[in-house]
This record gives C-alpha cells, structure tokens and sequence, in this order.
C-alpha cells in the first residue's frame, strides 16, 4: 500500500482530536506582548506587517495607532480609489459596464459556439490577469470579473495603493453582502460594486450601505430582484410575470435580522412585494430606477409596519422605509456586530463584547466607524487568548503584503489559482451567505500544504524576510537561520506563526 | 487493505440485545431481527448533496397529475409522448426529466429509486439553516461541530490500535463541508489538477525544513504533518490512474484560471466524482464519501426540457452514471439530496421559489429500485404544505436509517447517536432489499 511508505516520510501519527480547536497552534510565545500586540493589530486591521507599515505601528502606541488607522480608512474611502491604469476599466461608470454587456451579448449572438477558431483568443485564456491588450467584446465580462480580482489582491497587498483597513472593512462588507461573479453577469459589475458599495460605505453608516447594496446593479441581477414584478405584470412579449422571493428574503435572512431575527414566509411575500419595481437602468450613471409600472401598491404588513395603498408616499418610498426600518432593527444590530466580533476578534466571541458593540451600533444608528472604535477600545479585542486563524485569502494577503508585492499577471493568476485550489475565489462564492471565516472552516490538514506550496513560490529568489523575526516564536526562528538562504523568505511565511492573525 | 475485520460484530450482538430488552420503548419493525448476522454489510456510502435545492418536480416529473401543468405554465416539463423534449414514463404517476436519461437503464436495472417527497422537518427556508441540519443529522439549533458523516466515520473507524488515525472517509471539492467536520480524520481533496500535484513537499530539501516547522504536538503541527502524508498519497493514487493526464483536466483548469472562481458547479461534479471513485477504490479503507455541487437554486429562467436547469440535471447524470461505475459492490449506495424542495408553482420570473419536500434518489444493489418509495399525494390545492410546496411525508434521517442499516449494518444505537430524535419510518422498509 503506499500509505505504509509515506507514513515514514511524514513521521508520527497523527491524532483523533478535531484539528480547529481554539489551541490550533499553541500560545504565540514572543519576546514582548508589544510585539504580539503589532502582529496582532496589523493582521487584523489589515493584512499583516510590510516594512512600511511596521515602522508605522513601531512609532506609536498600538492602540492609538488602530484608532488613528480607523480615522484614515474613513477619509481614505470618501476619496476615490487609487485603482492601476490596466484595471481602470473596472471602476467606468455604469451605463459604460452595461454597454460592454450588451457588446459582448451581440459579439456572440453574431459568431456563435463557445470556443471560437480564434488564435488570439486562445492565447488570452491561457493568460489571465494579462491585460495589455485591449480586451475583444466578446470577453468582456470575463475580462472586468478579473480585473475585480486583481483590484482585490492588490488593495489587500499594496498599503500603498489602499489603507489597509479599509481593505479589510471591504472584504468583510462584500462577504455580508456576497455576490457571486459567475452567475450571469454579475462579473461586469462586481468590480464597481466593490468600490461603490463595499468601499465607499465601509466606515459610514450601516443604513446607506444597505440601501447602496440594494440599488446596486450586481446585487439586483444577483438576487434577482431586477425581474421581481407585481403580479401579472406584462413581460416584454407581453406574457405575464410576478413576483420572485429570492432577495426579500435574503435581505431579512442575511443582510439585516438574521434567521432568527422574528420574520416569517409571509412577510417574506411582503417585502418582495414592496419593493417590486426596484430593477435596472442600463442608462442612469446609479444603474437603478424604480418602474412604477411594475410596482405591487397593495397593501402589505412587514413587521408590524403597514405598507402600500396609502394616500401619500407608496411606490419607491415603500422600500426605502423597510430598508431602513430593517437597517434600525436590534436584530440587525445584533447580527452586524456579532458578526463583526468574529471577523476581528475570535471565531466565538466573547457575548460582553458583542453587546458592546450592539449599543454602539443603536445609539449612533449603525455608524460603523463609532462601532470599530468601540472595537479597539474594548480589551477583547487585544486579548492574545483570542486567537484567528488566517483564512486562505488573509494568508496569501499577507504573503504579498510581506514580500512587497507590486502586482503584475504572474502574480495575480498564482494567487487566483491559489486560492481557487484553497476553496476561497476571489468573488466566487455562490451563495449569498458570503465566505465561513473560522478556523473550524479552514484549518484542513491537506490545504495547509498547499499553503506551504503558495509560500515557497512567493519566496523563491526574494530576500529572506529577517525584519519579520521578532513576530515569530523561538523555535521557528531556530528552524529558520538553520534553513537555506534561498528557502528562507518561503518558510517564514510558510510557518505555522504566520498562519495566525 | 480490505475492510476485512468485523469490528462491529460485537456491538451488532450487543444490539440485539437492546432491542430485546428496549422493544415496547422503540417499535423495532420485523426486519431488525432477519438481518443477516453473517453477512456483515461492508457497503460504501457516497452522499452527492446538490446544494441551494434542486427542482425535484422537474427531475421527477408528476405527469399524471393536472395540477402541475396549471401549476407551471412555463416550466413544466411536458409530459411523455416520446419525443426528445419530454419526459420520460417510469410508471403512470412519474416520468424522468430528459436531460435524465442516461439514468433510464439504472431505473430499468432496478438500482435506481427514488422517494419523491422527503425532506427535513423542521420547516425552515433557508438554505443555511437547513443545510446546517441535514449535515448535522439534527433538525436542531445546535452548537455541535461535528456532521454526521464523520461521526459515521469515527462509528465505523476499526477499533485496533493500528489504523485508528486512518480517515474513513473521503470528501472531493469544496474545502470543509460540515457533515465532515469533526474529531474523525476525513481525508479532503481539492478539485481538478491541484490535487494530481506533490507539491514543494515532494523536494526533500524543502520537505526537511517545513517539517522542522511543524514538528510540534500542537494541533497544528499534527493536522500539517497528516496532510502532508494525505496528499502525498492522494497525489500518487490518482496519478499512478492517469487522473492527472485527463485531458479534460488540464482544459477545465484553464477554466478554471480563467473565470477564476472554479469550473462550473454541476460540471465539476463529474471530475470530483472520477476522483472519489479512484481513491476509494485505491484505498478501500475509505467507505465513506461526500460531493457537493451548486447552482440549483433556480428562481429565475430555470428553462424546462432544456436551459439552465436542465444543463446541471445533465451534468448530474453524467456523475451518477460514473459513481454507478465505482460504486456497485453489492451494499455500495450512492444518495443524491438537497436541503429542502422548490415551489409547486412557478414563481413570477419563470423559476421556483424555496419549498419543502423534495425528490431524493438512491443508487446501488442493495437498493429496491426501479421503483418511487413512501407517500406521494399529488399537487392539488388542499395537499400542498402551506397551500405551496411538496409536504415532507419522509425525514430524511428515517431514509439515512434505512440506508445505513442496510448497507453498513449500523445498530439502532448507533442509528440513534448519529442522527438524535430519530424515528423508525415503516413505511420505507421495503426501501431496501433485505436480501
């Protein structure tokens, strides 16, 4: 068998204790709790050290330093994003997305068949993340979906391109407010609603964030609430169409209240009907209109609240209200900040904390930059007893942050294919759940070698990456000046130290 | 290494026991005791879970009852007259979608059954909720971190000392589903090309170092060194059978890189299937598999005989008939599930809505098949769950039950610890053949 032969090779057995115990790697034992603390607030309010950003932390007080990171992301993301001249194309303005749309549907529809004799084209698959040349109509969603993904790794890489918390704050409102690049052609957009929406609303408030989301054209295609209608609305051969439940109840289960949050199936049909109506506009620069004509006015009951068949307001305004009335709902600031403590804090938070955070939330009416300050002032937040695992996109994040990446296709199309292989895609997660974060999720015996894989790689023929010894634990530090000077910089991000947040 | 040793002939007998002394606390059905003693069930158990509920009533079509048609004025699937574009009779009630057909054999084989309207139930819609407790085994809020797949793992895991730390069970694609998750080493290997490559670990140099690295007792450490010796191996199974050499591989990777978020779903449901049967097969230490595919959740232009629907039931059939292919020792079964069931009706933008019953399938020899099992009651206004959906006349725990006992001789301890609050369901006990 050739189990026997291996078992040799990968020495002592192993055992039958679940792998994603909170004590995944033991305590991180450093000279100084500073220094713990440094890993700690670079890893998790961004994506670990760079020289840079060391030097920075090194010159200040950690926690004065996260509240002063909290005030720059902030006035980073009312300012518009640094995006490189080759991906530019993915952050053109709407009605120029929806037309690239519409040319590659008609590229299509007049040479037909799915791999066209095409020399050029054939080569351009072979190279992806390669955007030298104009990109052909016919590729264009596939082209901007990649550009998106290359924005991600270089915004989560290069601190100085984008504020590394702000970064952070967009992974985690794109995960709340997951939208799959591959289904139909939401990849055209998702660049722009990474900038847009994730981005732009990171440290605002909750409120405008949501509705941003919901007028956003990736979202409506994504959960099909661009073709949701009133009943018996007239389609466009003049069959009649209706209501679909899909983001109603994705909005109440997911972006705001949560499963438990006290909704049920028929306010479920409620909400669809209320924001009937709400779909696209390939022309306005918003991407969004309401089609009065496709809107359901009758009366309806959401959580108490009634709508619809009212002598003033109705239509657009309808929805307005329920986004903010579930935007202001406890239950939606419960979820957000539970959420929030996970991503930045422990896979189980401790509850104080999550209440904390939940009175923040409601006395500024969802104001996140107040929340995130609450955040680090709060001693869990600096707890080394709460540990994070790094998920395979923090990880290769942090691998580019550490060797100073500056971005180029190589680059891009590796860590793509890395963290397709790790089960992480950049925008490719399905369902609008968004990404798992916990260590229960990621921390797999076979995926931690493919991390290794990934680090070698990045390491290969770079500088050893000394000015990370200090963040590293003894042992790991002996293993590493006792390794090959060309193996070095491939280790040390391929340890176990660096696998933690 | 043949899954020869017994390690449950002591509890089977322990079992029997039980039942004797617990049979007015548990109504154990006539069959519990004809269960061949001698021949020990050493079936394979594979579990395709098509993730964000697939259309049971467009796969298992309800031909004969009007109520569909009025129902789903554009999506139906138009009954059988046997022409290309319609389904295809399995008897005067249910026909197969025709994207389905490959199946048609299998079903006429009788290893194909099918129960039309089971489910979970707890009546929840969400696809999170109740994916969380189809893989927990437990329609319950619950904290547990462990899916009933590797507590099956850790039930069936032989009980000598060496081996003890050998997975039992296998899952292909997606990273860390929960009904793995758990204390039970479960083997998890990626999708396409990654999992043919050693690695930087195949260099001895590189290998010497990392493994100084991880040389220590903390859990970390152990899950690395284990997974290195995993992949290792998984890489050499499926290269010494030319998986890595597959041309279609090395075309879907390209796909892959290029759309940059995996080959589509239901299509690399027949790569992650290719790969399940050749290491289980190589190593027949694993008796337990998991797939999973997306894009099911179809609430708009589901199409019907053809489009986006009927592309992943095709897809589908393509990975069932090559399972058929690995998996057909005499107690192997295959499952084929979704977490709940689509609207009866279609919605207002041609697809379907989040239901409740659904179709689920099994495969295999120990399976009575060619034929639908459990309750069917029709589309008519009065009989629908909520005046919409497929009720769940079947939980999905009691057909696991039979399925389990059947093909891998699981007691009803066991049965009751794996899947907690469980039922008997009589009325599946001609689901399997007992024979």
């Amino acid at each position: 068998m050739v189990g026997a032969s291996l078992a040799g090779i990968f020495g002592t057995a192993v055992p039958r204790a679940g792998w994603a115990q909170a004590s995944f790697g033991g305590t991180r034992r450093l000279a100084s709790p500073l220094l713990e603390q440094q890993w700690r607030v670079l890893s998790r309010l961004g994506y670990g050290p760079s020289p840079a950003l060391l030097q920075s932390v090194q010159a200040s007080d950690p926690r004065a330093w996260a509240l002063s990171q909290i005030d720059a992301a902030h006035a980073a993301s009312q300012a518009a994003a640094r995006v490189p001249a080759e991906l530019q194309s993915m952050a053109a303005p709407l009605p120029e997305l929806f037309d690239g749309v519409k040319r590659e549907r008609e590229a299509r529809a007049s040479a037909p068949g799915k791999n066209p004799p095409d020399a050029s084209a054939e080569e351009k698959a072979a190279r992806p993340y390669d955007f030298s040349a104009p990109a052909q109509a016919r590729y264009f969603v596939r082209e901007q979906k990649q550009k998106a993904a290359a924005w991600q790794l270089a915004a989560c890489s290069q601190p100085g391109l984008e504020n590394p918390l702000l970064a952070r704050m967009g992974e985690f409102w794109f995960n709340h407010f997951n939208v799959y690049s591959g289904k139909n052609v939401v990849g055209a957009y998702v660049g722009h609603y990474t900038l847009h929406v994730a981005r732009a609303h990171a440290l605002g408030k909750f409120e405008d964030l949501l509705l941003a989301s919901a007028r956003h054209p990736a979202m409506l295609i994504y959960l099909d609430q661009a073709q949701s209608v009133a009943a018996g609305t007239p389609g466009r051969q003049g069959q009649p169409r209706g209501l679909n439940e899909n983001y109603a109840r994705e909005l109440m289960e997911l972006h705001t209240l949560g499963v438990d949050g006290g909704y049920t199936q028929a306010e479920v049909r409620a909400l669809a009907r209320i924001l009937t109506g709400w779909t696209l506009d390939p022309k306005h620069p918003s991407g969004f209109r309401f089609a009065s004509r496709s809107h359901d006015g009758g009366p309806k009951t959401l959580l108490g609240q009634a709508f619809g068949n009212r002598l003033v307001g109705g239509g657009e305004s309808e929805g307005l209200d329920a986004l903010r009335m579930l935007a202001r709902h406890p239950s939606t600031a419960q979820r957000i900040c539970q959420r929030i403590a996970e991503f930045f804090v422990a896979d189980q938070p401790p509850p104080a904390l999550v209440q904390r955070l939940r009175q923040t939330f409601l006395t500024t009416q969802g104001d996140i930059r107040m929340v995130m300050r609450s955040l680090v002032e709060s001693p869990e937040f600096w707890n080394p007893e709460h540990r994070l695992f790094k998920t395979p996109r923090d990880f290769a994040c942090a691998a580019l942050t550490a060797v100073q990446s500056t971005g180029d296709q190589q680059t891009w199309a590796t860590t793509a294919g890395f963290l397709a292989t790790a089960g992480q895609p950049l925008h490719g997660w399905q369902t609008p759940d968004g990404y798992k974060t916990d260590a229960a999720t990621w921390l797999v015996p076979e995926a931690l070698t493919r991390r290794v894989d990934f680090a070698i790689k990045l390491g290969q023929g770079g500088p050893p990456l000394d000015y990370l010894l200090p963040y590293l634990s003894a042992e790991t530090q002996a293993t590493l000046v006792q390794a090959p000077v060309g193996l070095r910089a491939g280790l040390l991000l391929g340890s176990p130290d660096f696998m933690s947040k | 290494m043949p899954f020869d040793s017994h390690p449950f002939s002591i509890s089977r007998r322990s079992l029997l026991g039980q039942l004797a002394l617990a049979g007015s606390a548990w109504a154990a059905p006539a069959a519990w005791g004809q269960s061949g003693r001698a021949a020990n069930p050493d079936g394979r158990l594979v579990l395709v879970f098509l993730r964000g509920a697939y259309d049971g009533l467009s796969a298992l079509v309800p031909y004969a009852d009007r109520n569909y048609y009025q129902l789903r004025p554009n999506i139906a699937i138009a009954a059988p007259d046997g022409s290309a574009q319609t389904a295809l009779a399995l008897d005067s009630t249910f026909a197969l979608h025709p994207a389905l057909s490959p199946l048609l054999p299998l079903w006429q084989q009788g290893v194909l059954a099918v129960l039309p309207a089971a489910g979970s139930p707890d009546p929840t819609r969400s696809h999170f909720d109740a994916q969380h407790h189809w893989e927990l085994g437990s329609p319950r809020k619950s904290s547990a971190s462990q899916g009933w797949m590797n507590h099956l793992a850790s039930l069936k895991a032989p009980r000598s000392d060496s081996g003890a730390d050998k997975p039992g069970a296998l899952g292909v694609g997606e990273a860390n589903p929960f009904i793995l998750a758990g204390p039970a080493p479960v083997q998890r290997v990626p999708r396409g090309q990654a999992a043919t490559q050693k690695g930087a670990l195949n260099n001895e140099r590189t290998r010497d170092s990392v493994l100084k690295l991880y040389g220590g007792e903390d859990s970390l450490s152990q899950a690395f060194r284990a997974g290195a010796q995993s992949r290792a191996q998984t890489a050499q199974t499926l290269n010494e059978n030319d998986m890595g050499a597959m041309p279609m591989m090395a075309g879907d990777r390209q796909e892959m890189l290029a759309a940059n978020n995996g080959a589509p779903p239901a299509r690399g449901l027949l790569l992650d299937a290719q790969y399940l049967g050749t290491l289980m097969r190589q190593n027949r230490r694993l008796r337990l598999g998991f797939l999973s595919a997306g894009g099911w959740d179809t609430h708009a232009n589901q199409g019907a005989s053809t489009g986006t629907l009927a592309n992943n039931l095709a897809s589908l059939a393509q990975a069932l008939l090559q399972l058929r292919q690995d998996f057909s020792q005499p107690h192997d079964v295959v499952v084929v599930c979704s977490e709940f069931g689509r609207t009866s009706a279609e919605n207002g933008t041609r697809g379907t809505d989040h239901g409740r019953g659904n179709a689920l399938w099994l495969m295999g020899n120990k399976v009575q098949g060619g034929r639908w099992h459990g309750q069917w009651t029709g589309l008519a206004p009065g009989d629908l769950n909520e005046g919409r959906d497929l009720p769940v006349h079947h939980d999905f725990r009691g057909v696991l039950a039979q399925v389990l006992k059947a093909s891998q001789g699981l007691n009803l301890t066991e049965l009751e610890a794996l899947f907690p609050g469980l039922v008997w369901d009589r009325d599946l006990d001609e689901l399997m053949r007992t024979a």
